[in-house]
């Protein structure tokens, strides 16, 4: 690029104003009406999780994560604690097993129905915006029903979960299921069938496999290229029960453009994935065993534990959500926990995937990404 | 993309507004009326303080300090005072875990709202229990 044409650019702070730059700012530099450069600045959003890790034990551990992504609380203190029973070597229960793939399942979905009405609400489709939110009450209840709290749910401990499932949960659980299964049928053919939608989405933020991979994403964004690259089938947590059901990696392909992946192509994914999720909870609902939900001794194992390191991950909503954790020899704290977000390398990747692209479209390419700040900031 | 099916989609949406019309209202209203929580709901906290032992379980395992425990204060034998700071609470439900007295329960009561900041330090008679000065506005009573 010629300094010439730079000599008529003018800088824009997308953010931290901005209604939808919920804590996040990127600097923009336009040629008219296009970016020729695209600065994103974490940093916003920072709340020193690693740091407050230090000074928390094993059991209120799990609080800090789940406030890192509030959306899918459920999938992101599950490393943590995956980590810290790696460490003390502690047995799950059966019935613990399963009740947390069905929550983290459920996390997934509301996470899904979050984007989704949030993803309408930035290209300006409020009316798309609202009906998904309708269906987030429902998980909503159930969270509510089966933790006490909507968002920061404080479920896994180490050596199982807190929370038992009643009746009632139940209930609400295949109620919500239910519900939103028949509701994701039309949902999928009014957002995809419709022009507006499609004119604004497609084409709209391509890349290829391997420009993905060099960025560091995963999850849906690369799923959506046609890469059926899931840790729920490539690394099993023997934890979890995913090898108690019958799935398929939901990926996404479009015979335009084979192995890229562009903002339409994105938001099928996010449907695809949410009919998996369903599909996993219906199977998972009647087989969940009777027992303990919680392991009698890990009260005791996890307040002090041996020396030793361990890395867990997760397929979360939006990537691999990982944690790395090292305790010293009868640590009551973690001696150094690292996080690792998914949407850091979705952020950064809008350095070389927005410069090009119309200022209209930015919000849309950031937007299919499903980026949080909670997790690059940390 | 004809006329006619854009016009179907448009009919599809005036379908559902129209559906909604006739329901009734999916808000409260608030705070004359209040939705019904569950059981579980983790809001303010009551202090049974026959079956405290002040063993401080629920003081160590608080995240973020927000109770306090006097321990001379006694009314029983064993017991003592809490004073929960719900300026710093993030009602994460651990303390009530931490109990093995059956002394410290989360309630369903959510509106904790004061206009003074030293209001939300709950001492012993407030934490104790659930009663509390109605509050009026204009002539009519809610919570
Ligand atoms: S609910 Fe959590 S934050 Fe609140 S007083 Fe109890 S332990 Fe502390
Ligand atoms: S409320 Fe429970 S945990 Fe706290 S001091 Fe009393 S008996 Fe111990």
């Amino acid at each position: 690029m010629s300094p010439d044409i730079l000599d008529g650019s003018m800088d824009i702070w997308f953010g931290p104003q901005h209604v939808s730059a919920h804590g996040w700012a990127t600097k923009l530099t336009l040629v008219g009406d296009y970016i020729v450069e695209c600065d994103p600045n974490a940093g916003y959003f920072h709340r020193s999780a690693e740091k407050v890790l230090e000074f928390k034990n094993f059991r209120q551990g799990p609080l800090v994560l789940e406030r890192m992504c509030m959306l899918e609380a459920f999938l992101a203190e599950y490393p943590y604690v995956a980590a810290v029973e790696k460490i003390a070597e502690l047995e799950i229960p059966e019935r613990a097993k399963v009740m947390r793939t069905i929550m983290m399942e459920m996390s997934r979905i509301h996470s899904i129905q979050f984007w989704w009405g949030q993803f309408n609400a930035e290209l300006g489709f409020f009316t798309m915006a609202l009906w998904p939110w309708v269906d987030r009450e429902y998980s909503l209840d159930v969270f509510e029903e089966l933790t006490g709290s909507r968002h920061t749910v404080s479920f896994s401990t180490p050596g199982g979960v807190k929370y038992d499932f009643t009746e009632k949960v139940m209930t609400q659980l295949n109620r919500a299921i239910d519900r939103f299964e028949d509701r994701l049928v039309k949902f999928k053919d009014m957002q995809l069938g419709s022009p507006t939608f499609r004119a604004r989405t497609e084409n709209i933020g391509l890349y290829d496999v391997k420009q993905g991979l060099k960025w560091g994403l995963s999850g849906p964004p690369i799923k959506a290229c046609g890469v059926p690259m899931d840790l729920r089938k490539d690394d099993p947590d023997p934890n979890l029960a995913y090898d108690m059901v019958d799935f398929d990696v939901p990926i996404t392909e479009n015979p335009e453009h084979p192995g890229q992946s562009d903002a339409f192509d994105r938001m099928e994914q996010r449907f695809a994935e949410a009919e998996t999720a369903v599909s996993i909870i219906k199977q998972l609902i009647p087989q969940i065993p009777e027992g303990d939900i919680v392991d009698p001794k890990a009260r005791g194992k996890a307040n002090r534990l041996p020396e030793g390191e361990a890395y867990a991950r997760v397929e979360g909503t939006r990537g691999i959500t990982s944690v790395w954790l090292k305790t010293e020899e009868k640590g009551q704290t973690a001696y150094r926990a690292k996080i690792r977000g998914p949407c850091i390398a979705s952020y950064y990747a809008l350095k070389d995937l927005v410069p090009g692209s119309k200022f209209a479209d930015f919000i849309v390419i950031f937007g299919s990404l499903d980026p949080y700040p909670g997790w690059w900031d940390r | 993309m004809g006329f006619f099916s854009v016009l179907g989609d448009c009919f599809q949406i005036l379908k559902h507004t129209f559906r909604q019309v006739f329901k009734r209202p999916f808000t409260y209203f608030y705070p004359f009326e209040d939705r019904i929580y569950p059981e579980r709901t983790r809001g303010r906290h009551i202090h049974v303080r026959e079956n405290c032992t002040a063993c401080a379980q629920c003081v160590r395992i608080c995240p973020v300090v927000a109770i306090r425990m006097d321990k001379e204060d006694k009314m029983y034998e064993k017991d003592c005072a809490l004073y929960f700071d719900y300026t710093r609470c993030i009602f994460c439900g651990l303390c009530v875990q931490a109990c093995r007295f059956e002394a410290l329960f989360h309630t369903p009561v959510v509106d904790l709202s004061e206009g003074d900041r030293d209001d939300l330090i709950y001492g012993p008679d407030k934490i104790e229990t659930l009663d509390r000065d109605p509050l009026k506005w204009r002539g009519r009573r809610f919570r």
